[in-house]
């Protein structure tokens, strides 16, 4: 076990100190960073300062009471009430305000309303006078009453052993499980590249015979993909950190993010599939490399695992419509499809430990047999010098 | 015992019989040369031996008995062609590859220095390994190849790419080791290098074995019945000399003479008639041929009596 360990913590250098790691574990969070300021500065353009009007001629606002406190996030607008249109048209024109409403006499009849803008005024602006309309709506009302009318509904679904629930106000966490599976997928396939590119190099340049004049099959081919795996969960823990940091910033500013949260059990979920996930598909991208006589040949022939990994990605709208139908529960069986079906499903359902440890198990099963055809590979890739090696090869008899 | 014991190998690649029915054996602390022409089989029966490839049929025995993986510390391997991993700096890479050799942190790091050292590679030891010269390359190979001390080393064309002086330094390193009861097998197509350094040999072509033995009964055994002969001062051309008695024919070759000898005259009455002549002998010695006339001589009869 000593040189499995050497040739683990060797491939983790080697690919980690490379500058193209850097690159890619870099350019995921940067890119994210440079959405979210970009997004931040369009909200922020939109935002203004500039108070709201409103003429009300229903005298539903006579003595208003004041709308409720927004979230410290979003900007108070101040809401200003004037007593004619031509008033309100006048700060209008000279811009003191950025829209007003009129509330024609029918109002509390019919609840209709007119906005009148120049520019359209931010969704803020038009959230808080909607608050403070329902506020004033309500003043007949017992408190309690007016609260809860206030607050309106919020339809919480919870599983029936109570451990995850999930509310139509925290729907970002629907979308965690799609978000992290697709990290991990990208990490998988980057890092299993690097393992199919790293051994096309030994085989053509030898180094795998001085390898194995040293380590046996097993330590070698073993202790890449152990290394190769170091690889991938060092980029996932760095996106994964720099998101949380990301979200605890974010908190401070969108009620969004506040209602983020991950649960221990989805953590475990997420190890248990990707892990035996990542053996499989870095064995098996072990084994192509092995098999074929240059780099660029083997990420043609990787297309073969990539396109099955993101199948459950193409019926995203049937898995998600229908979490436990036939399609969602077969996709989460097939050992390529299972790493996003499982975490996907995760998100809109409740998965019995028993479907979880059967689509586990059957991953971890193929990551052996992957193990077994990825030294196989390596076997007969050298005995096949400058020559590619067949299916029928691989899976035939024994040289 | 001896180091290698191969017993009737075969290995086929396809319609390819790579090694057919191989036999020989490596003694212990000799310098064994593996010859053959360009896919002989050599290279094939090396990876045979290391366990790299299983035989088709026959049984290999390393070091007493059969491949195993506690073994693999006590080889030393360097094939023809590179062998290094090539982006990562030379120090990073001689000290990875000895430690799979089982060698300790410690002890891999101070072996590494001393072979820099004496390699002449000390400068270069945090330069990427293709931004060293062919030579440099080769030097590094040797180096990690030795860098465990092993007791069996098998080495596939050790001098290609090394200048006169590095030449000499593997060939004095190879002759150490030797002296310290190191096996050493070594492919090469360098006949003169065998000639200087090897104890025994193999010719294979095929992947059959045409010659095997000790380097000295293979020579005599191709030496023909001739002898070489340089006469001193004015004296008498190759023409005259096959009048001597005994000679059947003559031939000049560089400075001397190769004199064919009848087959019922040894040389020593050769030597006598010629001394009878008042011929002054500068050089008199039995014509043995360079294992490269051998090499070429076998493998064309192989070709011939195959044809």
């Amino acid at each position: 076990m000593h040189k499995f360990w050497r040739v683990s913590a060797y491939e983790y250098q080697r690919h980690v100190l490379r500058s193209r790691f850097l690159f890619v574990l870099l350019s995921v969070p940067g890119l994210i960073l440079v959405m979210a300021v970009v997004g931040l500065l369009i909200s922020q353009a939109h935002q203004s300062d500039r108070p709201l009007g409103y003429v009300d001629h229903s005298g539903l606002l006579a003595s208003p009471l004041p709308a409720p406190e927004l979230d410290s996030s979003n900007r108070r607008v101040p809401l200003l009430p004037f007593q004619t249109e031509a008033e309100a048209q006048t700060a209008l024109q000279s811009k003191e305000i950025q829209a007003y409403y009129v509330l024609p006499q029918d109002y509390r009849q019919t609840g209709h309303a007119d906005l009148v803008f120049i520019e359209s005024p931010s969704s803020d602006a038009e959230q808080e006078f909607a608050d403070f309309l329902r506020v004033n709506l309500m003043s007949g009302q017992p408190e309690p009453v007016a609260q809860r009318l206030i607050r309106g509904d919020n339809l919480t679904v919870s599983t029936p052993d109570g451990s995850r629930s999930m509310s139509q106000n925290d729907w970002f966490n629907i979308f965690t499980p799609f978000v992290t599976g697709l990290a991990f997928i990208i990490a998988i396939f980057t890092t299993s590249g690097y393992l199919l590119q790293a051994v096309v190099e030994e085989k053509e340049n030898r180094t795998i015979e001085i390898l194995l004049t040293s380590v046996s099959f097993f330590q070698m081919m073993g202790g890449k993909i152990i290394g190769i795996i170091g690889v991938g969960l060092t980029q996932i823990i760095v996106w994964i950190s720099v998101a949380v940091i990301g979200v605890l910033i974010g908190r401070n500013y969108f009620e969004l993010l506040r209602a983020v949260h991950i649960s221990p059990g989805f953590i475990g979920l997420m190890l248990a599939v990707m892990l035996p996930s990542f053996v499989l598909i870095a064995a098996l991208m072990a084994a192509v490399g092995a098999t074929v006589t240059e780099a660029r040949e083997g990420q043609q022939v990787t297309g073969l695992f990539t396109l099955p990994v993101m199948i459950p990605y193409w019926f995203s709208f049937q898995i998600m419509s229908n979490p436990n139908g036939p399609l969602a529960v077969a996709l989460s069986y097939f050992p390529l499809t299972a790493p996003v079906a499982v975490t996907m499903r995760a998100g809109f359902t409740y998965l019995a430990p028993g479907e979880i440890l059967l689509s586990v198990g059957i991953l971890s099963l193929s990551a052996l047999g992957a193990l077994w055809l990825a030294g196989r590979a390596l076997r007969l890739g050298l005995l096949s010098y400058g020559q590619r090696v067949n299916l029928r090869e691989l899976v035939g008899r024994s040289k | 015992m001896p180091s290698v014991e191969v017993s009737h190998i075969t290995k086929t690649f396809g319609p390819v019989k790579a090694v057919d029915d191989l036999s020989f054996q490596v003694e212990h602390g000799e310098i064994f040369g593996l010859l053959g022409p360009n896919g002989a089989g050599k290279t094939t029966a090396i990876r045979v031996i290391l366990d790299i490839f299983k035989p088709d049929q026959g049984q290999v025995s390393v070091l007493g008995g059969p491949m195993v993986e506690a073994k693999k510390n006590r080889i030393g391997y360097m094939p023809e062609e590179r062998g290094l991993y090539q982006d990562i700096p030379l120090e990073r890479c001689l000290v990875y590859l000895g430690s799979l050799k089982g060698l300790s942190p410690d002890q891999v790091r101070q072996q590494v220095g001393e072979y820099l050292e004496r390699f002449d590679l000390t400068a270069h030891r945090n330069s990427k390994v293709k931004e060293l010269s062919k030579g440099m390359q080769q030097k590094a190979q040797i180096i990690a190849t030795l860098l465990h001390r092993p007791e069996l080393v098998v080495i596939d064309e050790p001098f290609t790419g090394l200048d006169p002086v590095n030449t000499r330094m593997a060939k004095d390193l190879l002759q150490d080791l030797r002296a310290g009861g190191v096996t050493i097998m070594m492919s090469t197509h360098q006949m003169h290098q065998v000639e200087e350094l090897c104890d025994r040999i193999l010719l294979i072509h095929h992947g059959r074995a045409l010659l095997y033995g000790d380097l000295e009964s293979i020579r005599r055994r191709y030496s023909g019945h001739a002898v070489l002969v340089r006469a001193g001062g004015n004296q008498p051309h190759a023409a005259s000399l096959d009048a001597v008695p005994g000679v059947e024919k003559a031939e000049a070759q560089n400075a001397s003479v190769k004199l064919f000898l009848a087959s019922d005259t040894s040389p020593q009455e050769v030597l006598h008639n010629l001394l009878a002549r008042n011929v002054i002998l500068e050089r008199f010695e039995i014509a043995t041929p360079t294992l490269d006339e051998i090499f070429i001589r076998v493998v064309q009869d192989e070709g011939v009596q195959s044809a």
